[in-house]
């Protein structure tokens, strides 16, 4: 009995249960949902990669689209013109968005506030350009074919694992989204979390305490930046084209969207906000359009009312409830 | 032997056109408790602010423990040994008592985001002892048994206590303590004045800033009075108490007024 009241109170058993059903349910359920989860997953990895830089450390990049295209591109075109592998591309598309993520932050963090905020649009938008406008490297506005999938893994026992079909590549791209889960929670409960958000909840006082606030954006706006990479490296490959629509600016305000009604600063938050605001649009099979409309009324409804977004509302609620008895 | 701590000498601040500090030479020796007392605006926490690298002298050299520190950036100032608390009180809301007192730490445990995501037990080790150190200080202040309480739900007395433990965290060699018993309940001041001089018998050196002038006439070695930016006494607190500029100046009368 204690055993199982202690599996009930412990978090990671809602954890394991949701990884359960993000393992079944495609299976299951099959046909178009696996590539709508996809999507879903590759967008959460994006939102975890926001969330440690705008949940955790309070800076808000809209530009993080850049950094989906260039791990996209970098991985693309390493595979595609050098004809290396996957992993190797793989390894070095993680590089060149860790190394751009470094190089931008450095001047943007001068920046505080709005500014910072526009600094990352502008970038977002110049890094679209290039991808259109540099037709011999990028292709321009068609973009890459060919982006490859990952190697077969072989196994032990003489079978392969391949990554043809969507079933496998919907298995491949959840296995990075939970490693990278594991990682963005391991950092934000450790010192180094603890500094994120000292940063995030008073600048000026962390500053005071002997802390180089600098650095740390640094360090949390590099790592942003190699998550957004890798989300846009694993889309390369599971979609084989790139194009500078992958990775248009306004991808970099959907992903801060997502967050925010998900609940930014919190560790669901990354994943429930791109499972609503994608599964659900896909599956009502709505016009582009009104799709368009319904989510800005839906994110400025988020802000005004909900600003802890879905899952930092829950928290909160269920906190209260926790609480209840003791206050009466 | 250098046995100066802090040295201020001839420092100016403007901002824009206004003067808000004007040569200001102060010394302040290991093991001192030196209150800066004056009127509103007087210049008090913009001297902390230029101290501690928040804002930029306009002219003038600050040395600490022989060491230049004009120039220094806030968390550089602070490596050198030399904590602060705000008047405003600073500490992370959010967070909990215990985790304010961790994060008042960071600075002495280096942290390395490999260790944190492959939870190495170096790391963990660290994190152990960050957090048995937090305990220690916080009992110090005597806030141990409101550890895992969230900062921002402790009294103002409490949260004041809190604010020096994460200064104190730092492991300073010189404290600046802006008004600790501002916003205080008056029944509880003299618990804040106990704590205060409980840091200087630990062998750490004060400067306060202060305007209840009982506390500061009991606990200073000096006293310094400021107004308008200018420094117009120095000395005992018995002779400040009574220097005519100072009286005049309390009573909303200043001879280093502009135009007077």
């Amino acid at each position: 009995m204690k055993t199982i009241e202690q599996l009930r109170s412990s978090p990671w058993t809602a954890w394991l249960a949701l990884l359960l059903i993000a393992l079944i349910v495609p299976l299951v359920l099959g046909g178009y949902l696996i590539t709508i989860l996809t999507i879903v997953c590759i967008y959460a990895i994006a939102c975890i990669g926001i969330n440690l830089l705008f949940g955790y450390t309070g800076l808000l990049s809209v530009g993080h689209s850049a950094f989906l295209g260039i791990g996209a591109y970098a991985f693309g075109l390493i595979a595609i013109r050098f004809g290396l592998g996957f992993w190797p591309s793989f390894c070095a598309s993680i590089i060149i968005s860790g190394i751009a993520g470094f190089l931008i932050g450095i001047p943007a963090l001068r920046l505080k506030g709005h500014y910072f905020v526009l600094v990352t649009l502008a970038f977002a938008v110049i890094i679209n350009i290039i991808m259109m406008a540099w037709i011999e490297l990028t292709g321009g506005a068609a973009g890459l074919a060919g982006a490859p999938r990952p190697d077969p893994i072989p196994l032990p026992w003489g079978d392969v694992i391949r990554f043809q079909s969507p079933l496998s590549m919907y298995y491949f791209i959840l296995f990075f989204l939970v490693i990278i889960f594991v990682v963005s929670y391991r950092l934000i409960n450790s010192l180094v979390g603890k500094t994120f958000i000292a940063i995030r909840d008073d600048e000026n006082l962390t500053q005071s305490l002997g802390i180089n606030t600098m650095s740390n954006k640094l360090v949390s706006f590099t790592i942003s930046a190699i998550i957004a990479g890798i989300a846009g490296a694993l889309f390369a490959s599971y979609n084989t084209v790139i194009s500078p629509d992958s990775a248009s600016f306004m991808k970099g305000v959907e992903i801060v969207a997502y967050l925010i009604i998900g609940g930014a600063g919190t560790l669901a938050g990354p994943l429930v906000g791109p499972l609503i605001m994608i599964a659900i649009p896909e599956m009502l099979q709505m016009v582009p359009e009104i799709r368009q409309l319904l989510f800005g009324i839906i994110l400025v409804l988020f802000i005004i009312f909900l600003p802890k977004g879905i899952a930092g509302e829950v928290s909160f609620l269920t906190s209260r409830i926790k609480s209840q008895p003791r206050n009466v | 032997m250098n046995t100066t701590s802090l040295e201020i000498s001839n420092v100016s601040k403007y901002f824009g056109g206004l003067l808000a500090i004007s040569e200001i030479d102060l010394t302040i020796r290991p093991g001192e408790l030196v209150s800066i007392i004056g009127p509103n605006g007087s210049g008090k926490s913009t001297l902390f602010n230029v101290v501690t690298g928040i804002h930029r002298s306009s002219s003038g050299a600050i040395r600490f423990n022989g060491k230049d520190i004009t120039h220094m950036k806030p968390y550089q100032v602070t490596r050198q040994g030399i904590g602060r608390t705000f008047q405003q009180t600073a500490i992370f809301r959010r967070a909990s008592v215990l985790d304010n007192v961790i994060i008042g730490q960071l600075l002495h445990t280096r942290t390395a985001v490999w260790g944190a995501i492959f939870n190495t037990r170096s790391t963990r080790r660290k994190e152990a002892q960050t957090r048995e150190k937090a305990r220690q200080i916080l009992s110090f202040v005597n806030l141990e048994d409101k550890d895992s309480q969230i900062a921002g739900n402790l009294t103002q007395e409490a949260q004041k206590r809190l604010s020096i433990a994460i200064a104190l965290a730092t492991e300073p060699t010189l404290l600046l303590l802006d008004e600790p018993t501002g916003g205080v309940n008056i029944r509880e001041i003299d618990g804040l004045i106990e704590l205060v001089e409980k840091v200087r018998k630990s062998g750490i050196s004060i400067c306060l800033i202060e305007h209840k002038m009982r506390m500061v006439m009991n606990i200073s070695d000096r006293v310094i009075a400021l107004c308008y930016g200018k420094k117009i006494a120095e000395g005992t607190p018995k002779e400040v108490a009574s220097h005519e500029q100072v009286v005049k100046a309390y009573l909303g009368e200043c001879n280093a007024a502009p135009g007077k």
